[in-house]
């Protein structure tokens, strides 16, 4: 039944063939301003691990080509109970505990603070947006020029979320029917959206462009196909956007639909 | 220690009463090897389908799709394959690892290594077998429903799981086979602990102990504390399902009352970490031994890696938080979880420095048990190391529900305790049927499940950092995952080598089963623990004189020994190095 897809796919697999490995497996496009922060720690684990993982394989690898039982028939008779060896493992366990795992805590605990958790506050100028996963697609509500949600003048999009480049943006969601996660891999960020609950998001984007807004939490069986697009615009082309959406709204929302109110007071809960 | 001799009673003469209705705790641990076995098949050929869809989706499967999905021209459509990946996942831990790890090798190995006759509660152990058959059937019967099996991932967060996204009975057949599965798990857990509590031979301290006891030791008071805990949530979301309840409803949907989805994760990961060790446990114990057997000379540090499993069992229990970074807990909770999960490291590394002391300077015997257990020591090293990844809270902000968390939980749960088991399936074979399972296939075995296996998991890593999101039907309508479809072809195409790779198991295993005539030596391996005392297969009600255990179970490589073995039975007394 969809052999028009397997062929598409084919093609697209030759097409993309010219790609190394590595450039292969890198993350996508990194567009904010927080993401370097999650790929120092990445890679700063990834260095250490394979510290400790080459040790392993060393012990693991170079023990058994030494002492196999053709190169060495005696064993050396040991319970491994003595000082000495505790202190050697207990001495292990503190050396990955304290090069990895302490670095990793404090880090990333640094991380959120100063970053991840650091909402943006009411009074700051940013762009707000309340988004309502459902299944299978995404709502996203611009409060309009009232600044009001949830009023009749508000921006409502499906599956398209525009925002300027360089500002922060705050997401605040919630979910109609079943657990969704706000997945934007070029951000690097991600968040449930659980019905009866609000959660919360803040990203910036700094390139210009179209990126792939994903539900992460498995959500039925289409969840594959609740994809949403980001567009990133430059300020000019988002005032202008903005302008524009008003008037679309302001001219085609019907006040009385029950279904367009959606939305929430900003903050409110 | 309060030593109960039991008294021997005649062996059963009937089929019905030797195999089936069976008390002997060696048959139940056969019955519940096969189980397993049967089950792997399943939950195997499930994630064929499903790399299959991940690799080439749209693309009709070969041979048998057909046959399988005759609406779709053999295509795997998707309602088709959430069912997959959800019963996948429940089948591979509660109905092939489970029954394997803990139903066959804990029923098997508790009574003989410790020195006792039986199981001490044998009806409730023919009960738990039973249970877990009734459990089987359930999910069986489930997925010949009109509407499918359950389809909302084995973790089955409501409010996916309720009314609202499984609108189909296939959801409560599924809560209610676990139930059971639950009911089989905690009667098979208190007649674990009850038994190395009561029946260990006299002079067996616990620190005399194998550590495949420890392990299944630990593994057992896991079970018995949280599989309860799962009864209930899942015993509150059959009531939700069932009688309308609201205790997890919210919503929209939520009209008669307001619940808490999040409610129910908190329930299933206070069970569902603790799980992921209640399956690791024994596959590290028996590991621990088998490497000290083979390399023939005492377990490096036995008591710092006794009292290193016990510690991760106490820690295994207050981490659970950090399945649930993306939920949003209160900043205080993650860091709390975050920094109680990264001290799982300091036991873990003891353990691992002991494993590696256990091979430095011995005379290591590379038989097939023993080349599982290096494979084990291998890819835990990996699967651990990338879980430091994933319990930073920031990372986890990119990497949760990707597939570098399939790679992950697949290198420890699903690697090493398969390759812990494969180890334990050959090293007991001989105790288990009398027979010796042929060698050459058994190596040949190890390598072509090694080698596509790290191709599989770490390919998933791979892709997960990519960015690749989970239980995706097909992950390529997303542009920036198109340049990873060769990486996931690659992956299909290992999962198929592993995949064909175990048919020369289940030849060597049945072959040698029903067609071998050669009978087994007492103690093909040459350790000295209790049960290579008897004969193979051990008779019924194994020893005939309870044992008097007088030294620890790796006695082994002692250079004062005058025996004319390089290693001591644990009847013996100790000789002095």
């Amino acid at each position: 039944m969809n052999l028009q897809f397997s062929e598409r796919l084919l093609g697209l697999a030759i097409k993309t063939q010219e790609m190394s490995l590595w450039e292969r497996m890198q993350p996508p496009e990194d567009i904010s301003s927080s993401g370097h922060l999650i790929h120092w720690l990445f890679n700063y684990t990834t260095y250490v691990n394979l510290f400790w993982f080459a040790l392993v394989c060393i012990g693991l690898f170079g023990f058994s080509y030494l002492y196999s039982n053709k190169r060495h028939k005696i064993p050396f008779y040991t319970h491994g109970n003595e000082k000495k060896h505790l202190l050697v493992t207990a001495l292990i366990g503190l050396g990955v505990f304290l090069s990895v795992d302490m670095v990793i805590t404090k880090i990333s605990t640094r991380d959120m603070k100063e970053t991840f958790w650091k909402f943006p506050g009411d009074n700051e100028d940013v762009v707000r947006i309340q988004v309502l996963a459902q299944q299978w697609a995404w709502n996203f509500r611009y409060a309009g020029a009232d600044g009001e949600f949830n009023t009749g003048d508000d921006v409502v999009q499906l599956n398209s979320m525009v925002v300027p480049v360089g500002k922060k943006v705050m997401i605040q969601m919630t979910a109609k029917d079943v657990i969704h996660a706000f997945y934007l891999p070029n951000a690097r960020i991600k968040a449930d959206a659980i019905p009866g609950r609000f959660s919360k998001l803040w990203f910036d984007a700094n390139k210009v462009g179209k990126y792939d807004i994903a539900c992460a939490e498995m959500c039925g069986n289409h969840h594959y196909m609740m994809k949403a697009q980001l567009t990133v615009l430059s300020q000019e082309d988002f005032d202008r956007w903005v302008k524009e959406s008003q008037q679309i709204a302001i001219a085609t929302n019907d006040t009385e639909d029950i279904n367009l109110r959606w939305g929430w007071q900003w903050g409110s809960k | 220690m309060a030593f109960v001799e039991q008294h021997i009673h005649d062996a059963p003469t009937s089929f019905w009463s030797k195999y089936i209705v069976s008390y002997d705790h060696k048959v139940i641990g056969k019955q519940f090897l096969w189980f397993g076995i049967f089950w792997l098949l399943v939950g195997g050929l499930m994630a064929l389908l499903i790399r299959w869809t991940l690799a080439y989706p749209g693309v009709p499967f070969p041979v048998i799709g057909n046959l399988l999905f005759p609406h779709t021209d053999g295509v795997v459509p998707p309602d088709t394959y959430a069912m997959l990946f959800t019963m996948h996942g429940t089948i591979m831990i509660f109905f092939a690892i489970t029954p394997i790890l803990i139903g066959a090798f804990g029923n098997f190995c508790i009574p003989l290594m410790i020195g006792a006759r039986d199981m001490i509660f044998p009806t409730l152990n023919m009960l738990s077998f039973w249970f877990s058959m009734a459990s089987g059937v359930l999910l069986l019967a489930s997925l010949c429903l009109p509407l499918g099996a359950a389809a909302g991932g084995w973790t089955s967060y409501p409010t996916l799981s309720t009314n609202i996204g499984q609108p189909g009975l296939g959801q409560t057949l599924w809560l209610l086979s676990l139930f059971l599965f639950g009911v089989s798990s905690t009667m098979g857990a208190v007649n674990y602990i009850t038994t190395v509590i009561t029946l260990r031979a006299p002079g067996m301290g616990y620190f005399k102990m194998p550590l495949t006891i420890w392990g299944l030791w630990l593994t057992a008071i896991l079970n018995a504390i949280f599989v309860p805990v799962l009864g209930a949530g899942l015993l509150l979301l059959t009531f939700d399902r069932v009688f309308g309840t609201t205790f997890f409803l919210a919503g929209a949907a939520a009209t008669s009352g307001k619940g808490d989805p999040v409610l129910f994760q908190h329930v299933f990961w206070i069970f569902g970490h603790p799980e992921v060790y209640i399956l690791i446990l024994p596959a590290w114990g028996i590991v621990s031994d088998l490497l000290s057997f083979f390399a023939r000379k005492p377990a490096f540090g036995y008591k710092m890696t006794a009292l290193s499993l016990s510690a991760i069992t106490v820690l295994s229990t207050v981490v659970y938080g950090h399945h649930m970074y993306t939920t949003q807990m209160s900043p205080l909770m993650t860091q709390s979880f975050m920094t109680l999960t990264m001290l799982i490291s300091i036991p873990s590394a003891i353990f691992f420095a002991n494993w590696l002391g256990t091979l430095w300077k011995g005379s290591i015997r590379f038989h097939s048990p023993m080349l599982f257990s290096l494979g084990v020591v291998f890819v835990f090293g990996l699967g651990g190391l990338t879980g430091l990844y994933l319990a930073s809270t920031s990372i986890d902000l990119y990497l949760h529900d990707t597939y570098f968390v399939v790679g992950h939980f697949h290198y420890t749960m699903a690697a090493s305790v398969l390759l812990g088991g494969f180890a334990g399936t050959y090293f007991w074979f001989p105790k288990m049927f009398g027979r010796m399972m042929n060698e050459k296939l058994a190596k040949w075995h190890f390598w072509c499940t090694m080698i596509p296996l790290n191709g599989i998991f770490t390919g998933m890593m791979v892709v997960g950092y990519g960015g690749m999101h989970r239980r995706l039907y097909n992950p390529f309508i997303y542009e920036f995952l198109q340049k990873l479809v060769p990486i996931n072809i690659f992956i299909t195409v290992c999962a198929v080598l592993m995949g064909a790779a175990q048919f020369i198991f289940i030849y060597n295993f049945v072959h040698t089963i029903f067609f071998k005539k050669e009978v087994a030596p007492a103690n093909p391996w040459e350790v000295g623990t209790l049960e290579w005392e008897i004969p193979s297969p051990a008779p019924h009600y194994n020893f005939k004189d309870i044992p008097h255990v007088k030294c620890g179970p790796h006695e082994l490589g002692n250079p004062n020994l005058k025996n004319g073995r390089d290693f001591q039975y644990q009847t013996e007394e100790w000789v002095k190095a």
